[in-house]
């Protein structure tokens, strides 16, 4: 029987890629890494303000500056002058340091008499999140010492980006007052900016990062209590049964003291449910959940054990 | 028996101890604002993990009683299903002195809530001293503690007695641990069924024969004073009513009626006796005072009302009535009156309802249902509203309460050529646990708490 060598040399060819393709695509498994769990808070829009506001004693009518970045702004190319202090913004829940008048802002000098940098060590002390006196809103402040001297660009570095020249009064072009326009200062760098804006709001408090517990923190503490909370089976009229523990931790996440009952009753039943209570906050200690940046928000808590949900007949 | 009972006062404090209150107490001021507030709304439903430790011995020879104090307690917590009694052998700390503060971080360290150390004492004139501590771990305080002499053989009573104690105090609940149990015990074939009319402690313990069964016996029920039983024997005759005292043996029929009686039960004062009286095919209820022998009439119907219980502040009766064609649950007024029907069928069952009880804390009437071919026993309020079935199956009746009303003793008769049995649930449907009796059971009636 004759061979068609066509045939041979299909099945040969077929055999080889399948092969190889066996080989080939079998060695390795699609792995997908497990992604990164992340917590997720279902919060309201209440609870989301609640989150984010600051002091009530904040002013509510105080502008947020816009931006503390400096957009755009190039620092001289050669290096030769002073690495001027970046200065805050400073907002109305910031100390105000007293001794500076109000009305004296380094940089608004259009020509100042001196160089900035050396201008500003006297004044200010060394340490560098120091607000500066000025109490205003620096682009208000802006607006209106431009308004005054329109022809110098703003030399303004940090509170606005870079004002565009108003192209009307530009058109006229005076020699006589090249000079005038002419940046007399030393090339200087600023201060690296900061990656966020708005490090102090206006309304936070001065311990910044997070205003609020946060709910997932008050969760995994009612989580502990509620596993370490031991309800007897089959009690009636659980609504006698409701405890409020008045507690003081330490920052070290202990309690500072014996926890207080300050819900009343006077049944035996209520006496044991009081006990079984502070026994769950008195083994749950320490609240490793909780963080030391909330520290004023968990200093002092009302824990309220409510047994009433769970009887319901 | 006698026991005399003091109580405890709380060890003092280490020194130690007293600074840290007193510290603490400075540093804790009431602040009103500026709180967090956390609402637990929901809690772990789990029995309390106790660590009860033998009792220390007095002397040499007491160490027997003070384990077997240790085990009666751990075994009533236990079926009580509101504790989990820990392991002995996870014990880290050996108790040596009752009188000294135990080291509270060796029984967080096993998860104990609560300790019970104590000691048992035979003492120069023969009488059983025994004291216990109940301490709060965590809290690391003495939460009560109290001391009991009376005769060595009645350990087991003390050791019921400091249960209900531990009881009460951890659940704030009455306890029911130092409390009896008549039921009618049954042996030989079905046939040919002995019935005797038994007594035991709650748990099963001191098992005592009250008749010689030549006679059938039923419905045996407690007086209050614990002292005596009324029960319905069948005799030469019509079935009578009884009154049998348990420490003289002495026993008599209540009352002279013509028919028969049946259905007894004491009224909460224990001075009258109510019961169901045959004439001709019906029976109406009637009440006995026990001094006057007078009796007077309460219903008056063409229908068979039996099963009648007094509510525990004595007003009211709950009975069981077929004047409505089916049994059925009803309630009327202490002197006889009309009576409201309580109990209604929610579910397409369309069944009867038998056998109430009035509960001693008055909130519940607990009754046999018999539906579907099924008996369930169940409770009501008072008001017949609240209906909650406790177990159902081939064939459960014959509800008894607790002396604290939690927990409810039925029989139940798997059918077939076994027997009943006893065995108790809690009101809330939880913990079904078997009481263990020497054979069949039946009929069981729980008494009041004996001190």
């Amino acid at each position: 029987m004759k061979v068609d060598k066509t045939l041979v040399a299909s099945v040969a060819l077929h055999v080889l890629v399948i092969g190889w393709g066996l080989i080939s695509f079998s060695a390795r498994s699609l792995e997908a890494p497990p992604p990164e769990s992340m917590p997720v808070d279902i919060i309201s829009a209440d609870q989301l303000s609640k989150m984010t506001a600051g002091i009530k004693t904040g002013e509510k009518d105080k502008p947020k500056p816009m931006v503390e970045k400096v957009a755009d702004q190039r620092p001289a190319e050669d290096a030769i002058g002073k690495i001027t202090e970046k200065k805050e913004i400073v907002t109305a829940s910031a100390p105000e340091p007293p001794p500076k008048p109000v009305e004296k802002p380094v940089e608004k000098k259009p020509d100042p008499p001196k160089p900035v940098a050396e201008n500003k060590p006297k004044d200010e002390p060394k340490v560098e999140k120091k607000p500066d006196p000025p109490k205003e809103d620096p682009i208000a402040e802006a607006l209106k010492s431009e308004q005054a001297k329109k022809p110098p660009p703003k030399p303004e570095a940090k509170a606005a980006p870079p004002q565009p020249p108003k192209p009307k009064q530009e058109r006229v072009f005076d020699q006589s007052k090249i000079a005038a326009l002419l940046d007399k200062r030393d090339p200087t760098r600023q201060a690296i900016t900061g990656a966020t804006l708005n490090s102090s709001a206006s309304l936070g408090t001065t311990r910044g990062t997070a205003a609020t517990l946060s709910q997932s923190e008050l969760d995994a503490m009612r989580a502990r209590l509620a596993n370490l909370w031991k309800v007897q089976p089959g009690v009636e009229h659980p609504e006698e049964l409701f405890v409020t523990v008045r507690i003081r931790l330490n920052p070290d996440r202990r309690l500072a003291g014996p926890p207080q009952i300050v819900s009343t009753g006077n049944s035996p039943r209520y006496q044991a449910a009081a006990e079984a209570a502070v026994r769950a906050v008195l083994e749950g200690q320490p609240y490793t959940m909780l963080r030391d940046e909330t520290y004023d928000q968990w200093k002092y808590m009302d824990i309220d054990f409510d047994p009433k949900q769970m009887f319901r007949s | 028996m006698r026991v005399t009972t003091f109580s405890l006062p709380p060890l003092p404090l280490s020194r130690r101890d007293v600074l840290i209150g007193s510290a603490a107490g400075l540093l804790l001021p009431s602040r009103a604002g500026a709180q967090t507030k956390l609402v637990i709304p929901e809690g772990n439903v789990a029995p309390l993990p106790i660590a009860i430790p033998n009792f220390l011995a007095g002397t040499p020879a007491d160490g027997e009683v003070g384990a077997g104090i240790a085990g009666v307690i751990t075994n009533n917590l236990k079926r009580s299903g509101l504790f989990a009694p820990i392991d002995p052998a996870a014990f880290i700390e050996k108790i040596t002195d009752s009188d000294k503060s135990p080291q509270f971080q060796n029984w967080k360290t096993i998860n104990a809530q609560a300790l019970v150390t104590g000691r048992a004492t035979r003492q120069g004139d023969g009488q059983l001293k025994a004291e216990f501590r109940l301490w709060d771990v965590a809290s690391a305080q003495q939460l009560t503690g109290q001391q009991y002499v009376t005769s060595p053989e009645f350990w087991r009573r003390i050791a019921h007695i400091i249960s209900d104690q531990i009881y009460e105090r951890l659940t704030g609940d009455k306890g029911y641990f130092d409390s009896r149990v008549v039921f009618v015990d049954e042996t030989g074939a079905k046939e040919r069924r002995v019935k005797r009319l038994a007594l035991m402690d709650q748990d099963g313990a001191n098992v005592r024969y009250l008749t010689r069964g030549a006679d059938l016996v039923l419905t045996p029920r407690f007086s209050p004073s614990t002292q005596e039983i009324t029960y319905m024997e069948f005799g030469q005759g019509d079935p009578r009513v009884y009154l049998f005292n348990i420490e003289t043996g002495q026993r008599e029929i209540v009352g002279n009626f013509p028919g028969m009686s049946f259905a007894p039960r004491f009224s909460p004062d224990g001075q009258r006796v109510i019961m169901s009286l045959q004439q001709g095919g019906n029976s109406n209820l009637f009440v006995m005072d026990l001094r006057s022998k007078s009796t007077t009439r309460l219903t008056d119907t063409p229908a068979i009302d039996t099963s009648p219980s007094y509510s525990p502040d004595g007003t009211r009766i709950c009975f069981e009535s077929d004047r409505g064609g089916k049994p059925q649950i009803y309630v009327m007024p202490a002197a006889g009156g009309p009576a409201q029907r309580i109990s209604f069928s929610k579910d397409d069952s369309n069944g009867s309802y038998s056998t109430p009880v009035w509960s001693p804390r008055g909130d519940y009437i607990a009754f046999t249902k018999q539906g579907s071919g099924q008996f369930s026993i169940g409770i009501m309020k008072p008001d017949g509203s609240g209906e909650r079935i406790l177990t159902s199956g081939f064939h459960n009746e014959g509800p008894t309460f607790a002396p604290n009303g939690r927990v409810v003793m039925f029989f139940r008769d798997p059918g077939g050529n076994s027997g009943p049995s006893l065995f108790t649930v809690d009101i809330s449907g939880r913990n079904e646990q078997r009481v263990p009796t020497p054979g069949f059971a039946s009929d069981p009636a729980w008494s009041p708490l004996l001190s």
